[in-house]
Formats: C-alpha cells, structure tokens, sequence
C-alpha cells in the first residue's frame, strides 16, 4: 500500500521538480506532469480498492509520528479514497485536455496546476481545521493563479473577483478557526466534534462562522455572483476543474465538517442549498451564454448535493447512493460540458448546433444534458430516485417538492440548448477544430457515464433489476449509424420481432393487449421507414429506445423498472419528435410536459413508497396514507401524455411536425403508453372496488371535456396533421372517460378504443403522411382531387375516418355502442352527452380532411403526381385488415378482453350469445350480423346503380353544371380555407386557446421573475463582496438569532 | 472591570480593523484601495487571533533559560495561535501579491482601477 | 321464421314505406302550396318524378366515389329501416333489430350524410362543398338535445332497445313518452326540426344563393336514388320518433297516421319561418332545446 500522504509529497515533490525538467524542453514537463497527476490517481485507487471494495479500516497517518492535536492527521477512508479519486482523476483528464495551453504558457502554470490538486487532496483527507484552511487556500490561490495565466480580459476581471470573494471567505473561516480554537483547544475535527461546542453562544458562533465559511465555498444563490463571473469568464479547462473538482471536494468538506455543530443546523444547510438549487436554475432560465449557463447549472447542481449533505438523517444507508450518483453525474457531464465549450469556442448557445458538423460530439453533448437532468440510464437517474423515495418515507414532502422544482427548471434550458443544438441552421457556423487531446477526456466523461450508470443499476434497482441488453443494442445501432436506412430498417424490425417474441407470451391480459400495440404496432409503422432513403442519422437509435422503452414498461415489475422504461421511451420519443423540420419549439414543449409530468409521477410513486413500504407496482394497492395523493399525482404524471386538456398544448405541434412516419409512431402508439400508465394505476387502485373514488369522477369529466375541445379545434385546422393532431387528443379524452367510468362495460369500451385509435390513427397519420411526403405540404386548402392520382390512400382514409366516426359496420361502431351502455349504465348523463357531441363534431373535421384532400378539384400541380410509396400503404393496408376483422368478429377481440378484465370488474360483465349478439344491462348488438346487413344491403344498391348507369360517361374535371376556374389565391377563396366558417362563428370561442395562453403566461412569468432577480449580478466586484457579508448575516439572524 | 486585559484591547482592535477593512473592500471603488482594505482586514484578524492565544502572565513559547521545561506548559502561552497568525500572514501575503498583479493586469487592459468599470461579466 | 321469409317482409315493408313517403312528399307540398295560394303539385308527381330520373338516358360520371355517394346516401335510409321495428306486436315487421339497437339507428343515419358529403364532393363542385359545411355544421347541434333525450328515455325505461321501449307505452295514450316524459319528448321534438332538415334549418340546400346543395352535380339516377332515400328518410325518422315518443304503431294504417302528423310538425313551422344563417341555427339548437335536454336529463338523475 502506498501511504496516502505520498500523493501530496509526488505532487509537491513534482511541483518543485518541474522548474528543472523545464531545461529539458516543455513536452517532457508536461509529461512529468501528467505522470504525477497519474500517480495520484492510482494511489487513490488503490486505497479505493482496499478500503471500499476489500472492506480493510480506514487509514491514518500522523505527521512527525505524533497523535493528534499535536500533529497534523490526514485520514483515508472510504470516502476519503473516492473524493480524492474523483479530484485526481480530473485533474489527469483536464491535464490532458489543456496539454496545449500548458505547452504554450510553461512550466509555471504546470506548477500551479498541480498545487491544485495537492491542495485539494489535502482538504479532502485532512483532519485539523487550520491544515483545511490552508490547503483551502493553496487551491483557491492555484485557482485564481490558473485563471490570471490567460490573457483575456474577461478572465482577469472575473479571476479578480474571485479573489475577493475568497479573500472574504477565508478570512471569515479563520475568524471561525480560530475562535474554535480557543473554546474546544483543538484544532483535530475529532476533537471538536467530541467537545460539543454548540453548547456555548461563543462556541456556536465559532462554529456558524466556519460552516458558513464552508457554504459560500459552495457559492450558495444568491451571494454568488463571483463564482458565475469565474464559470463564464475561466478557460472552459479551467471551469471544469472548479466546477468537477474544486466543488466535489468542498461537498465533502462540508459533508466532514457538518458534525461539529453537533447534529444542528442540518435543517439550514438543506434550506440553503435548495434555494441555491431553485434559485440558479430559475436564473438559469433566461442564460444564453453557455459556460453561464453552465455555471448556473453547476451552482444549481452543488446546491442539490447540500441538501443532500443536510438532508442525510433521512436517507439512511441510501445516503451513499444518492450522494454519488448525483455528485458523480455532475461531475463528469458538468466537466464534459465546459470541455465541450472549450471544443467549440461558441459563446452562445444558440451556436452550439456547431456541433452537428460532427455528430458523435452531439450525441455525447446529449448523453451529458439526459445525465444532468436525471434521466435513465444515468447514475444521477437513480440517485434522484432514491433522493426521492427515501425523502418520502421520512414524509420530506416540501424537499421532494423543491428538487422537483428545481429540477423541472434545469430541464427548462437544459432541453432549450439541447434543442438548439439538434435543431438551429448550422450551416454558417465554422467548422469544429478536432484536437485529440480536448476530445478524450470528453468521450471517457461520456462513456463513464454510461459505465457507472450500468454499475449503480443494481444497487438502486436490488433483486428486481433492470434488462440492459435493449439499450446494449441501441448504442450497437449508433455506431452502425453508417449503414444505409434500409439495411438498419431491416435489423431493426427483426430486433422488434424477437424482442416482441421474447417478451409477448410472457404477458398477461392488459400487458399483453398493450403489447399488440406498442411491438407489433412498432413493426408496422417501422416499414414505413423503407420508404426513406439515405442513412437518416439518428433515427434508429432514436425509435429503438422509444420502443425499448414502451417493452420495458410491460414487463415492469417494480416501481423503478417503471420509471426507468418510461423514461427511455421519453428520450426516445423526444429525439423523434424533434426531427421534425419545425419541431423545435414543439420538440421542447413536449419534453418539458414529459419531464414535469415525469416528476409528478416520481413524487406520486414517492407517496406510495412512503405509505406501504413496497417498492412493486403493487404498492400503489397497498396505501395506507396519502393514496389519494400518490393516485392524483400518478395520474397527471400520465395524463401529460395522453394529453389530456390543459396538459395537451405540447401535442399538435409535435405530432404534426413530426417525420411522416413518426407522427403515427408517437401519435397511434405513444399516446398509449399514458393509457397503460393509466390503466395500471386504476387496477392497482382497486378496480371495481375503488370506482367510487371522486379522482375518477374528475377524470370522467376531464376526458369528456378534453375531446370536446379538442374535436372543436380539430374542426378549424388548415393543416392536415395537425387536424389529426387535435383529433389525437380528442380520441384520448375519450379513452380516459371510458377507462374512468371503471365497470366492466366501461373498460371494455376503453379497450375498444385503445385498440381501435391505435389502428385508425395509425392509417391515417400514414395516409397523411405519406401525402405530404408527397406534395410537400401540410395544407388541405393547397391539396385537393387527389382520389384520381391515389386511389388507394383515398380507400385506406374512407375506412378509416368511418372507423373513427363510429359508423356501423366499422369496429369504431364497437366503441359507441359500448360508450352508450357503459355512460348510462353508470350515469354519467351530461358527460355521455357531452361525448356524444364530441363524436358528431369529429363528422365535421373528418369531412374536411377527406374532402379536401381528395375530393373536389385536382390542383394543376398535382397533375402528375404518383400514389404514396407502397411502404406507406402496406402497413396501413394490415391495419385495415385488422379493423375489418376486429369489426366483422368482435367477440374476437372483446371476449378475451372481457375475461381479462372480468377479475378487477366482476360486476355485471356484458353477455355473449352463440350467435355472436353482445347483450348489456341495456341494449345489444351483433356485429357480424350488423355487417352482413350493410354489406347486403350496400352490394344491392352498388348493382343496382349500376345496372341504371352502366352507359354513364366518364367527364373531365371541370366538366360540371357550373364550370369555372376560381383565381390563383387558394387560401382564401379555396372552399376549403376556413371551410367552416360559420360554425366557427356559432361555438368556435369554445376552441379558442386560451389554455395555450396560460401555460404561455406561466412560462414568461418565470422568465421575467429570472430577469428580475438576476439583476442582483451586476457585475461589479464590490457588490458581490457585499452579497456575501450580507448573506452571512441575514443566515446569523436566522440561525442563531439577534 | 478595572483592569482591561492586553487580550481584550488587542481583539476589539483587530475587530475594528476587520471592519474599516471589509468597509474599504466594499466601499473603496479604487482597487488598489480595495487591496488597502483587504492588508486591514487581514491584519485584524492576525491581531484577533494573536489575542486570543495570549495569556496574562505567561512568558513566550520559546525555551529558553527564561522557561523551566518541566514546567513548560504552565508557564508558555499557547504556541499553536502564533504558529497559526504566522502561517496566516504567509498567505494573507501571497493573496495580496496576487491581487496586485490582478490589478495590473486590469490597469493594461483599461487603463483605470475604478472597480466599477469592470462588470462586463454579469447577470 | 326463415330468413327469406325475413327479408321479403322487410322488403315489403320498405316497399309501403317508400310509397307512403313518396305521397307524404306530394301531400306536404301541396299543402305548402296552398298556404302561399299556389295551386301546387299534383299527387303523384313525386312518381313521375321518379320514373323520369331512373330512365333519363344521359348519364355522366365524376368517378367512383361520385357514384358511391347516392348508393352510401341510399344505404343510410334503407339502414334505418333495416333496424328500426316498424309495426309493435309483429314480429312480421320487425325487420332486422334483432342485431342491434337505438345505438345502431343513431349512427346509421349518419352513414348516408357522409356518403352525400363525399360524393358531392367528387363532383367538384364548390356549392356541393359549401352546402356539405353548412348541413355538417347544422348537424352537430341538432343531434345534441335529440341525444340528451334519448339518453333520459334509455334511463327511464332501463333499456336501449326500440322494441321494449315501444312495449312500455302500450295501454293507453297516457303511457306515450310524449306524456309520461315530456320534457325529453319537447326537447327531441325541437331537434327533430333540424333533422328535417325542412325551413328555417334548410341551409345546406339553400335554393336561392347554392341551387340544392349537396346535390348539385347529381342529375339522372343519381338523382333518382336521393330522391328515393329522401322519401324513405322522412318516413323512417318519422318513425323514430313515433316509437320513442308516440307509443309506436300496431298497425300500418296507424303507422302512417302518426307519422305524418309528426312530419307535419316540420313542414308547419317551415311554413311559418324564415331560413336561419348558419351561425343562427347552430346556436338556436344550444339554447331553448339543448336547455330542455339537459332539464330531461336533470329530471332522471
């Protein structure tokens, strides 16, 4: 074993050194350099190996061979080897990444730079307060030091201010130091701790002042101006060093130090370091300049490990977990960021979609965004998971509240720069300059983060454990990005196939008929993906992880495999959506409903935690406090994606901006993730036995309402996805209203629809979507006649828009027939009326989609254009061939699903006849019978009329009793523009936007309350000296009292 | 109380020069004022730090003949403050020769030390 | 009884049904007529009307979903009458409704809209289109209060089949929906204005400024076949409203008693009326009759 104390010594010892091995030249300084740097870091794992891993005591060493107070003691247990790791480990990878920089300024900054790193191993592993002080300042200096070596005004300005800053901070540390000393008369934290000094007023002030001292290290909002300064103005190296080293240490600092105010306090740290959490983030929200913004997500993010530090009592033996993974996901995406801005050279993060010139630097800036925000499969993901489950159980409601806050907030520019990137012209924007040196420490930071996810898995998820091979495949798939699309098509529907064929007959009842949709509805609308040429970069790895996640959600066991699933699906979908040529606004929106319902989810699943102790699905069942609360938060979390009214503003532009086989992915099989989210939680709630719940009544209502607004805005689109769109949200309003009505028949119904708007929707997203592949345009009004150039996509949408009209004989019919039995038969009158009218007004935007896309006059441009690719029409044709059966034979379907349900809704289930006739409480109905009537009666008719028109002549377009051209200004005078125009007038305020408005309202209200309070940052030195002195009297008075 | 303690006069000094110094860190728009300010602000709380470790009565901790070294530990004061202010002046030295060369550095970029005309950095 | 036997009676009664309708037609415009002092039609015009259409000669085609559009529109009538039992205690004149019920008629109906809407809409023609929005929009609010009520009727005789619910109205005029319900029977009564689609409701046809609307491409057969269906509608929804709320018909001769007086609820007040904008009617049917249905429904809660 190497003794801890011989990496200060080799980092000293080299330090000197390097003044003489500069005569040899710069590069083998610089190497001496990087070796020294190594060789902390492996003596750091090693003692992480012996005291961690092989469970050995900690170790101590005692200067000049005495004991404590009398020497200095540095000590190296597990936590101190995993800091000092961390430190080290950056200190060789930002070695490495600035290997230019050193080159050209010299040996000095050499110097500097590794009495950074002694320093701030020293102030990990020390036990005297004053030895902290003053490594403390060696690395704050070496900070500063480093800082001044650029030569860029900002720099300077900044590196001033941060001395300061610390100046004030250190004198304030060693007014505390000192007083300790003269109440406890020791120096050694041990002793300290042990002399309780809290109970004396002088020795609580003693201690206030070195704790706070220890807090404005950590650049606690709002007296923090100065650390922001230094974030922006640092080499990006360099601010990857304060943020990823310097901050971790000082963590740990407070995490060693905290114990001295003798269990007091906790309370204030946690206070502190969640308005630091909420506050920076907020601030972060109207930052453009990225290596701010940076600073402000890195404040945000070590305020968030305070907390945690305060919060310790209530984590219990998870305490490790959460602390690590946060810090060690902070660390290494925070560090890779401010390296990526150091690549990139961008100020603004507008300019980031620079990095789209080379793609693998996109998808490692996007694994660092997902790492930071706490997505899966990232350690932060299940750091935050127990944060939040743990916080619960000890009933830490408001924290769990102000982490979600703080959080949703991060997500707010987090996603905004992600989006910039993914989506803003890069074409005017130079050309990234690769050095090798800058890219490595990025990939490894990356790929890390996906090792230590992988490794924190079982810890966080125990027995149950989460299936890794999906994802294994993805990242497979990325980096066989180069194969044309057809070939990956081909790989990736056979992936499905077998993933489908591994998973399928494992399920039962609602899994399974959720499985039909998310696999084999994944197959389908996959081939339409032949339809595309070229390599279409991203795709797959994209579509994969959306279905990887919608698999993992119907095997989900536990509460956490749920999570995890969804999340993978919410990534998944995101980079889908956001494909879309103008689906950057869209894109965004979408992924801050996902992520604010996501974190409700998390808090609801947080209740059931705390009130059964289970971490199953099954503790949802097992409440025995607050389930209401857990079932209400559950289900908003999946209500933003059902969109359902007032959470549905993110849904039109997504799915109609969206790739044109993508809006059927997401719009015909996403949606029906929330459904499953829904459903689950219903069943786990009770079934049957919980149907008087009011939530339900409430979400009755909701679903009425929902798709009678969006049905109404439906109607007055121009743009024919968009109009699906709206439709979309409507046809879900009605599947929660049906699955809320919670009897059997009402289940039966939601099912219907579940089944039926997944095979509707599917065509004619598709049919659509082929179209405006086709045309270039989304536009009805620009459309029209097209019957005669695709007469089959004009047979697929008839059949579709009756399927979705609920017209007998068609399977749509099923759904209303069952809606009518259900609603009266549970006495949802006004909500049934309500539906029903909804139902009628889907007449009118289904005849303006049909109509003005095929019918009426062919447009001269049109002339010549050629039916949708085959891709597009086959699956649309298999789903065709589902609704025929599904409608031909619906006891097919429905029986199995009756029994399915029959356990959780026993009560009064609808009745089969041999024949095939279903008999309700009410009524009855016999759909094979039903279609052999209309199909009867249809044929007749059909021979009939053309017996009588047999000699009928053909005619040309314009041929008509009223033949005339109409002028060359479609979108007014076209009859299609604005077709509805006096309905509109009647009842179109009942669609006017104004939820839109609100959710409008809310976001500039958050805007303008960061541009209010971000004033406090003026940039001047002095006042931030200010905001420091006045921080720490404002927490005296609060803490210890006038 | 009739006698006051060297003690005591020598840590409400070095309050009072913690004080002015912090007032001229924040007040001084002059930066090599401000630097001024931080030497005070240092200084005081060498001076506090020295006041604390003294003790009425007792003799240096240096042993010497003035120091019988059986009975080192009743008749020294404690020896650890001073070591400490010793250290503390070191580095209260090397921020202050660093804040100086930030101060040039600053002087060649815009030919002034008014503070105020250096928050380009802000918000 | 055998399925043949089914479908030649069901035939016959469509026969009867076609014919009542065509001469209800004749007797409604004479009356008509009349009140505006023209002499009006003769009795048997509408047959000549007929007989004219199916054997003009001249034929044109604007494609295959032009020449869907009547057979769909058709389909939609003759539906009603598959699954709507005509004649109560005769099993005879059943017809199909073994297969379904109220739910099955409500929707239906709506097949022969959507056939007329896209038909005409391959026809091209931008009245066909303008006269498609108008009648669609129209559509939605009419069948709001005429729904509420039969959701109060559903509930009030617990069940949704046409049969039963004619089956409680027996035993005297008392029982009739009519009295035993009529907030419900007032509401659907409104809306029954509208699905006559007769004045002040008739927009989508609007004679003077879009020449009949929908239809305007259609000539010949074409013609011939809506004409068929429009007679058989007026019947047949007649008919619905006869069962729901008039104690149903026991017999054809009352069958065809109390479905004329019920349509000639409509032509009375299209006599009286002017035509409605089409914000107008679309807002007429959310005040006085949505209020009703929603009172109808109120009163079973």
């Amino acid at each position: 074993m190497v003794e801890p104390v011989y990496i200060v010594a080799s980092g000293l010892g080299i330090a000197f050194l390097l003044g003489l091995i500069n005569k040899a030249g710069k590069n083998p300084a610089g190497g001496v350099m990087l070796l020294a740097l190594a060789f902390m870091t492996l003596v750091s794992l090693q003692w992480m190996s012996s005291v961690v891993f092989a469970g050995n005591s900690p170790h101590y060493t005692f200067t000049a061979g005495f004991q404590p107070p009398f020497s200095i003691s540095l000590m190296m247990g597990e936590k101190e080897a995993f800091f000092t790791t961390l430190v080290n480990l950056i200190g060789l990878l930002g070695g490495i990444y600035l290997w230019e920089r050193f080159h050209k300024q010299g040996v000095n900054t050499m110097i500097v730079y590794l009495l950074l790193f002694v320093g701030l191993n020293v102030v990990v592993m020390t036990r005297d307060l004053f030895n902290l002080f003053v490594f403390l300042e060696i690395s704050s200096v070496a900070i500063t030091g480093l800082v001044l070596l650029q030569r860029e005004h900002k720099a300077i300005t900044a590196g001033f201010k941060y001395l300061v800053a610390t100046g004030i901070i250190s004198g304030i540390l060693l007014i505390g130091i000192i007083f300790i000393y003269q109440y406890g008369g020791s120096l050694y934290i041990d002793d300290i701790i042990a002399a309780n000094l809290t109970a004396v007023k002088g020795g609580m002030v003693a201690i206030f002042l070195v704790l706070i001292a220890i807090a404005l290290e950590l650049k606690p909002f709002p007296a923090n101006g100065w650390a922001l300064d230094l974030y922006q103005g640092a080499h990006p190296g360099v601010a990857a060093l304060v943020s990823g080293a310097f901050a971790s240490a000082m963590v740990f600092v407070l995490y060693k130090l905290l114990p001295i105010a003798g269990g007091q306090w906790q309370t204030m740290f946690a206070t502190l370091g969640a308005l630091t959490f909420v506050g920076s983030n907020l601030l972060g929200i109207k930052q453009n300049q990225s290596q701010r913004l940076l600073g402000y997500s890195s404040v945000g993010q070590i305020g968030l490990l305070v907390m945690v530090v305060g919060l310790a009592q209530f984590l219990g033996d998870r305490l490790t977990l959460i602390a690590y993974g946060l810090l060690i996901s902070h660390y290494l995406a925070k560090a890779g960021l401010f390296w990526l801005a150091g690549v990139l050279d961008q100020d603004q993060i507008r300019n980031w979609a620079q990095l789209r010139k080379k793609p693998h630097l996109l998808a490692l800036f996007g694994t660092f965004i997902f790492a930071l925000v706490g997505f899966p499969p990232f350690p932060s993901f299940f750091a935050k998971w127990e944060l939040i489950m743990q916080l619960s159980a000890g009933s830490g409601y408001v924290w769990v509240g102000l982490i979600l806050l703080g959080s949703l907030l991060e997500a707010v520019y987090l996603f905004r720069w992600l989006g910039y990137a993914l989506k803003l012209d890069h074409q005017q924007l130079p050309a990234i300059n690769i050095q090798w040196h800058k890219i490595i420490p990025i990939v490894l930071a990356g790929v890390g983060l996906f090792v230590l996810g992988y490794l924190a898995t079982p810890i966080a998820s125990g027995t149950a454990g989460i299936n890794f091979i999906p994802l294994a495949f993805i990242i497979l798939i990325y980096f066989l990005d180069v194969l044309p699309a057809r070939v990956k098509n081909i790989v990736v529907i056979a992936a499905m196939a077998y993933y489908g064929y591994l998973i399928m007959p494992g399920l039962e009842d609602v899994r399974f008929i959720f499985s039909v949709i998310f696999i084999i509805g994944g197959i389908l609308t996959l081939l339409a993906g032949f339809a595309y040429k070229g390599r279409r970069k991203g795709f797959y790895p994209a579509a994969l992880l959306m279905y990887a996640g919608l698999g993992q959600l119907l095997t989900a066991e536990t509460m956490l495999q749920f999570f995890f699933a969804w999340e993978l699906m919410t990534i998944g979908s995101y980079i889908l959506i956001i494909r879309g040529k103008n689906s950057i606004r869209h894109g965004y929106s979408y992924m801050l409903f996902s992520v604010g319902g996501a974190y409700l989810m998390l808090a609801g699943f947080g209740v059931a935690y705390a009130g059964s102790g289970m971490a199953d699905l099954a503790a949802i069942a097992n409440i025995t406090q607050l389930a209401g609360w857990a079932a209400v938060l559950i289900a908003i979390g999946f209500m933003t994606k059902t969109a359902t009214l007032g959470l549905h503003i993110w849904l039109p532009g997504a799915h109609a901006e969206a790739e044109s086989d993508v809006s059927p992915m997401v719009s015909a099989i996403l949606l029906k993730a929330g459904v499953f989210g829904l459903v689950l939680l219903f069943i786990h709630m009770g079934g049957e036995a919980a149907s008087g719940h009011p939530l339900f009544y409430v979400l009755g209502w909701l679903g009425a309402i929902t798709a009678l607004v969006a049905n109404l805005s439906a109607v007055f689109q121009e743009d024919a996805k968009r109009l699906l769109a709206y439709s979309s949200i409507g046809q879900l309003g009605y599947i929660l209203f049906a699955f809320a009505i919670m009897t059997h028949v009402g289940w039966l119904a939601g099912f219907t629809y579940t089944l039926n708007h997944f095979m509707y929707k599917a065509i004619l997203f598709l049919i659509v979507g082929g179209i405006v592949l086709r045309l270039r345009t989304h536009y009805m009004y620009e459309m029209g006649g097209l019957i005669k150039r695709m007469p089959y996509s004009f047979i697929a949408v008839l059949i579709g828009i009756v399927a979705l009209a609920g017209m007998p004989p068609l399977s749509g019919f099923a759904g209303k027939w069952l809606f009518y039995n259900a609603g009266i038969e549970k006495g949802w009158y006004f909500q049934g009326g309500v539906i029903f009218f909804s139902g009628i007004i889907a007449f009118l935007y289904l005849y303006r989609l049909i109509h003005s896309i095929f019918l009426g006059q062919l447009k001269d441009r049109h002339r010549r254009v050629k039916e949708i690719s085959p891709w597009f029409l086959i699956p649309a044709y298999t789903l065709i061939m589902g609704i025929m059966v599904f409608s031909a034979k619906p006891g097919w379907i429905l029986q199995p699903i009756g029994q399915a349900i029959t356990q959780y809704f026993p009560s009064s289930p609808l009745r089969w006849q041999a024949d095939g006739t279903a008999i309700g409480e009410l009524g009855y109905w016999n759909g094979s019978q039903v279609m052999v009537i209309v199909m009867g009666v249809f044929i007749l008719i059909t021979l009939w009329l053309i017996l009588l028109n047999r000699k009928a002549k053909k005619v040309e377009q314009f041929n008509i009793v009223y033949a005339g051209e109409r002028p060359e200004r479609p979108e007014t005078t076209h009859i299609s523009y604005n077709i509805y125009a006096g309905y509109n007038k009647a009842i179109g305020f009942l669609a006017t936007p104004w939820i839109s408005g609100l959710w409008q309202w809310i976001a500039d209200g958050f805007r303008d309350l960061a541009v209010q309070i971000r004033r406090i940052y003026n940039g001047n030195g002095q006042t931030y000296a200010l905001h420091l002195l006045t921080y720490v009297v404002v927490v005296y008075l609060i803490t210890i009292g006038g | 109380m009739e006698h006051i303690s060297l003690s005591q006069i020598a840590i409400v000094a070095g309050i009072l020069l913690i004080l002015i110094g912090l007032w001229a860190i924040i007040s001084q728009r002059n930066i090599i004022k401000m630097i001024i300010g931080f030497s005070l602000f240092d200084t005081g709380i060498h001076i506090v730090m020295v006041g604390v470790g003294y003790v009425r009565g007792k003799t240096a901790p240096v042993l010497d003949e003035a120091v019988n070294v059986k009975e080192a530990a009743r008749q020294i004061v404690d020896p650890l403050p001073q070591a400490l202010v010793l250290t503390a002046i070191v580095i209260g030295l090397g921020i202050t020769a660093l804040m100086l060369a930030y101060a040039l550095r600053l002087y060649q970029k815009k030919k002034t030390l008014d503070v105020k005309k250096f928050n380009d950095l802000k918000w | 009884m055998d399925l043949l036997t089914r479908v030649l009676f069901t035939l016959l009664g469509l026969f009867i049904i076609l014919n009542w309708g065509l001469l209800m037609t004749a007797i409604m415009r004479k009356l008509t007529a009349r009140v505006g002092k023209r002499v009006g039609i003769r009795w048997y015009q509408p047959w000549i009307n007929l007989v004219k259409l199916y054997s003009n000669r001249n034929s044109i085609s604007h494609g295959v979903m032009f020449q869907l559009g009547p057979v769909f529109r058709l389909l939609g009538g003759v539906g009603l009458v598959m699954f709507m039992p005509l004649i109560y205690g005769s099993e005879l004149f059943t017809n199909f409704s073994f297969a379904g019920d109220l739910v099955i008629i409500l929707y239906i109906k709506f097949f022969g809209m959507l056939g007329m809407a896209l038909g005409a809409g391959e026809g091209g023609h931008p009245y066909s289109a303008i006269g498609v929005s108008r009648g669609l929009s129209q559509v939605t609010t009419v069948e709001l209060p005429f729904t509420l009520a039969v959701i109060a009727l559903a509930v009030q005789y617990n069940t949704l089949s046409i049969t039963e619910i004619v089956a409680a109205q027996q035993g005297g005029i008392l029982n009739w929906t009519l009295f035993t319900n009529p907030v419900a029977t007032a509401a659907a009564l409104l809306s029954m204005l509208g699905i006559f689609m007769h004045s002040p409701f008739d927009l989508h046809k609007a004679p003077n400024e879009i020449p009949i609307g929908p239809p305007t491409e259609y000539h010949s057969s074409y013609l011939g076949i809506l004409r068929t269906n429009a007679a058989i509608l007026h019947v047949i929804e007649a008919v619905l409203f006869m069962n729901l709320f008039f104690g149903g018909a026991t017999s054809w001769p009352m069958l065809i008693v109390k479905t004329f007086l019920i349509y000639f609820i409509s032509v009375f007040v299209g006599v009286v009326f002017p035509r409605f904008r089409i914000e107008q009617s679309v807002r007429w049917f959310l005040q006085v009759p949505l209020i009703l249905g929603i009172v109808a429904i109120i009163l079973i809660l």
